[in-house]
């Protein structure tokens, strides 16, 4: 974009074109599609977070009328392949059924079919599965120890995952500083938990030979997966993009789903539907978050310098692999926060315990590692006796020293970290705010103020694999758009993704038309399905706006080009010197309309120029800008952009009951240029609610027994309305010079600091008493009993 | 999870009787709440099919009972497992009958057990009123037994 051209469409108060179908109630999700002769699925599921699994008796169910077949994992193990792990551990097979034992309470051992999901449920009920039970463990550093028993026996250990990377001078470094201090802070196993569980339908097409998936899916490189576990050719799956998706923020990935509904639809000759449950998906869904465990060692100056930060991270996987890993990985991109820091030594640790499987989720690990470093600069403000505040902005990296590599090779793009921080302390007037905490702290209240500065990493490659995973050689992480031009000369831009919540149809128009200069509401966006579609690999990594706003930018400029080719030639002259404007081409002798071109293109082959072919159409493929290399000496450039958020926050509980209420939130959020205003907000005020549930309410929480006790939504506590806060958000733009318009990502904002900020605001309400509460979530149960405690000791 | 239950109940029949109702899988299926049928398969030994309502959850329970210690008409002990679609289950109790009153008998018991399962999952926040309340059933039925055993004796 030329800097001195204001934009027509970009960053205006358009509407989000989506919104009006799902306002109305006229989605169009899976559960409103209906095959003709569809079947539905229920799972039988495990009891025993471990077991032999010795007998499935399915005969009672089976002679129920309207079922039609049960499967277990021997037959289905025997006809697929196992599911991708993301590391090279091949002893660590998945199957979507648990093949000869399970290994987590809910696990699936069987799947029953029939005419109704209802008769499926009450035919699943029996069949009758005799097992023996086996050690389990639940414990991540239980896991640790080689004598654990084994959630794999054949992996040999419950390692799968332990990278040390030492970036910089760390010894040093920790030699020259004045101070160290240590801490550990844990990140309790949470989720996204999308309103609509996870669904698909398969049908095999015999006559054609493929598979028809109608999913609910945010997943990269989705159809070859299936493809590929079902041993079936790539250009036999096709996965139906124009299906509406009720949230996910990651973790709809649904592989195990899709190729148990795509076997059973092939083995029964009719089509198959399998929508979770709430219970399914809660606890076997496989759609759980990271858990961690932060051990930290810092070394700082006396003047508040940081100069050294030695972390190491262990993660708790869960029962099977998974892209699980990677999500300790992903944060390597911004290890350091915004912070200079020196020198870094980070030691990723990731291993199986017999509970639910990790998947992706919003931020792909980066939200607990801001927490833990936010924890950090903290404690260490504390320690020395500094202001918070004046201790970070002495450590933020400064708008002058953009690009700015850190210790562990990506280089930041742009920022102006101070400035955002200073229009957030304005809005808020942070004066008044401290006294108006210091009123509620008078009144009787803990009161207490939390602030957090992060970066949201943006424009997702996926350089964590080649980085944690010798084997993977992957250097693009490609996404694709196609716009075209119609003989009645109007514009259709194809995507090739599904999406869920994150607006890309107003994505894509917004920027085809800004790039055409013509109303982005004359512009359709479709989805074809895989078959029909570029390379592409889903809206994940904050990446969207980056990746398909580059590719849809790139596709109508390519489309310019050709409208200049054809207007220079109708008029003779030099296409340098002629020039689109307006959807016309502007020569040296006068104007070239839309039609006109539209004309040439479309019909009159005598007219275009020579060696043209006919036809107003574009496709672009873009590559994420930066990270095109592979990993070197453990470094490597991750994310190409990188958005910052500050927030602030004033919070107030009562001692005795302890039910923290936000009083003031304040975030100041620069995701660079923003495309639209509304999803932007969207994306922020839904990332705070969820940040929010981290931070004090939501767990995936197992007992002594291994199981799950927080299956529903009586136990997995939810933020609702009355938890969340009124959120100001404080605009400010900082482009990127590495995008089309110097946009960057915003798909995880919000979430990336509250649960800091959130934390941060309990820890000062509780100063008084130095109590320190390192896990989260931080219950009102774990607030009251500390504060008893600490009045007690008194 | 781990669950303990405990406690006393007056019922209107001599230690002996009770005793034979207690060893008698008709008059049990007829008290335990939701017990459809009882099979003895050896000395003590019985196969029991149930279905119950826990919470927000309903179904099938399967489970083998077997009794031991047996110290008649005093004492015994009892334990219990088995599983079904609404979740699986193990424990041991122990019963002790003491002659009462006006020719009645007083029954305390103290169990524990493992839950396990989808009624752990979900049901557990009610889990420990809901035993209480289906002990008080056993008890009202069995009390309604020896009503009308006493009635037509």
């Amino acid at each position: 974009m030329n800097a001195d051209t204001k934009p027509r469409f970009l960053s205006t108060d358009r509407r989000v074109r989506e919104d009006k179908r799902f306002v109305a109630g006229s989605g169009r999700f899976v559960q409103d599609l209906d095959r003709p002769g569809m079947l539905h699925v229920a799972l039988v599921a495990a009891q025993h977070p471990a077991a032999k699994i010795v007998k499935i008796d399915a005969s009672e169910a089976l002679a129920m009328e309207g079922v039609h077949y049960v499967i277990d994992g021997a037959e289905l193990s025997a006809a697929v392949n196992p599911l991708m792990n993301g590391l090279d551990t091949p002893n660590v097979r998945r199957f979507p059924l648990a093949v000869g034992q399970n290994r987590y309470a809910g696990e699936w051992i069987a799947a029953v079919v029939a005419d109704t999901r209802a008769l499926a449920e009450d035919a699943a009920e029996r069949v009758k599965v005799e097992v023996e039970r086996l050690g389990f463990l639940t414990d991540a550093e239980k896991a640790l120890d080689p004598e654990s028993t084994p959630v794999h026996p054949e992996h040999g250990s419950n390692l799968l995952l332990d990278r040390t990377f030492d970036w910089g001078p760390v010894e040093d470094d920790f030699a020259r500083s004045d101070e160290t201090l240590k801490l550990r802070v844990t990140w309790g196993r949470n989720s996204t938990v999308p309103i609509e569980t996870f669904g698909v339908i398969c049908e095999w097409n015999p006559w054609d030979e493929v598979l028809d998936v109608w999913a609910s899916i945010q997943m990269p490189k989705y159809a070859d997966q299936i493809a590929r576990a079902l041993k079936l050719p790539g250009n036999a799956v096709r996965v139906h993009y124009d299906v509406d998706v009720g949230g996910s923020y990651g973790v709809k990935r649904g592989i195990k789903q899709t190729v148990l509904a795509g076997y059973l639809c092939r083995k029964l000759g009719r089509p198959v539907r399998l929508i979770e449950d709430r219970l399914e998906n809660m606890r076997s869904g496989d759609a759980h978050g990271p858990e961690r465990i932060f051990d930290i060692e810092v070394a700082f100056d006396r003047d508040g310098t940081v100069n050294a930060m030695k972390m190491r991270a262990l993660d708790n996987a869960g029962a099977y692999a998974g892209r699980a890993p990677f999500q300790l990985g992903k944060p390597i991109g911004a290890i350091v926060g915004p912070y200079r820091i020196n020198s870094v030594q980070y030691r990723a640790m990731s291993v199986t315990t017999n509970k639910a499987v990790q998947e992706a989720v919003r931020g792909f690990g980066q939200s607990p590692t801001n927490y833990a470093i936010e924890t950090m600069m903290d404690r260490v403000a504390a320690h020395l006796g500094m202001d918070r505040l004046e201790f970070r902005q002495k450590n933020l990296i400064r708008s002058e020293e953009f690009p700015y590599l850190i210790p562990s090779g990506s280089t930041y793009d742009s920022g102006d970290y101070h400035a955002v921080i200073d229009k957030v302390l304005a809005t808020a007037d942070y004066a008044e705010l401290q006294a108006e905490r210091d009123r509620l702290r008078a009144e009787g209240l803990c009161a207490g103020i939390g602030i957090a500065a992060c970066l949201e990493p943006s424009g997702g490659n996926s350089a964590f694999e080649p980085l944690l995973n010798e084997k993977n050689r992957t250097s693009t992480w490609m996404e694709g758009c196609r716009v075209n031009v119609d003989a009645l000369g109007e514009v259709t831009v194809a995507i090739h993704t599904t999406s869920s919540g994150q607006g890309h149809e107003t994505l894509a128009a917004t920027v085809v038309g800004e790039v055409l200069q013509m109303d982005p509401d004359r512009i359709r966006v479709v989805r074809p399905d895989s078959l029909s579609s570029l390379p592409g690999n889903s809206p994940v990594g904050s990446r969207m706006a980056i990746m398909l706003g580059g590719a849809a930018a790139n596709a109508a400029r390519e489309l310019i080009r050709q409208a200049v080719a054809i207007g220079a030639h109708l008029s003779r002259a030099d296409p340098a010197a002629c020039r689109y404007e307006d959807g016309t081409v502007v020569t040296p002798d006068g104007t070239v309309t839309w039609d006109e071109i539209v004309d040439v293109a479309h019909r009159r082959f005598h007219d275009l120029p020579p060696g043209t072919n006919p036809g107003l159409t574009a496709n672009f493929i873009q590559q994420v800008p930066t990270g095109t290399a592979l990993p070197k000496d453990g470094k490597v450039q991750m994310y190409p952009c990188y958005s910052f958020e500050f927030h602030l926050v004033l919070l107030a509980f009562d001692p005795v009951l302890a039910k923290p209420e936000i009083r003031r939130y304040v975030i100041g959020h620069d995701c660079g240029t923003v495309i639209n205003p509304h999803i932007v907000k969207g994306m922020t005020l839904g990332g705070i609610a969820h940040g929010l549930g981290a931070a004090l309410l939501e767990e995936f929480a197992y007992d002594g027994e291994g199981q799950l006790m927080t299956q529903s939504f009586l136990d997995y506590l939810m933020p609702s309305s009355h938890e969340m806060p009124e959120v100001e958000i404080v605009k400010h733009e900082t482009p990127s010079p590495l995008t089309e318009f110097g946009q960057k990502g915003s798909g995880e904002s919000g979430y990336l600091g509250a649960p800091a900020a959130i934390s941060g605001a309990i820890h000062d309400a509780v100063s008084q008493w130095g109590i320190h509460l390192n896990k989260l979530p931080i219950r009102m149960s774990a607030i009251s009993d500390a504060i008893a405690a600490a009045e007690e000791n008194a | 999870m781990k669950m303990e239950l405990s406690g006393t109940a007056t019922v209107n029949a001599t230690p002996q009787d009770l005793w034979d109702g207690l060893n008698d899988p008709a008059v049990l299926t007829k008290c335990i709440p939701g017990c459809k049928e009882m099979t003895a398969t050896g000395p003590d030994e019985y196969d029991v099919k149930m279905q119950l309502k826990v919470a927000a959850v309903g179904g099938s329970f399967d489970g083998k009972v077997k009794l031991f210690d047996k110290d008649e008409p005093r004492t015994c002990r009892i334990t219990v497992s088995g599983g079904g679609s609404l979740g699986t289950g193990e424990g041991t109790a122990q019963f002790t009958i003491a002659p009462a009153a006006d020719g009645t008998s007083e029954l305390s018991y103290e169990g524990e057990g493992e839950i396990g399962g989808l009624v752990a999952g979900v049901g557990q926040r009610v889990l420990k009123s809901v035993a209480k309340h289906l002990t008080k059933q056993f008890f009202t039925a069995l009390r309604k037994h020896f009503a009308e055993e006493n009635a037509t004796a």
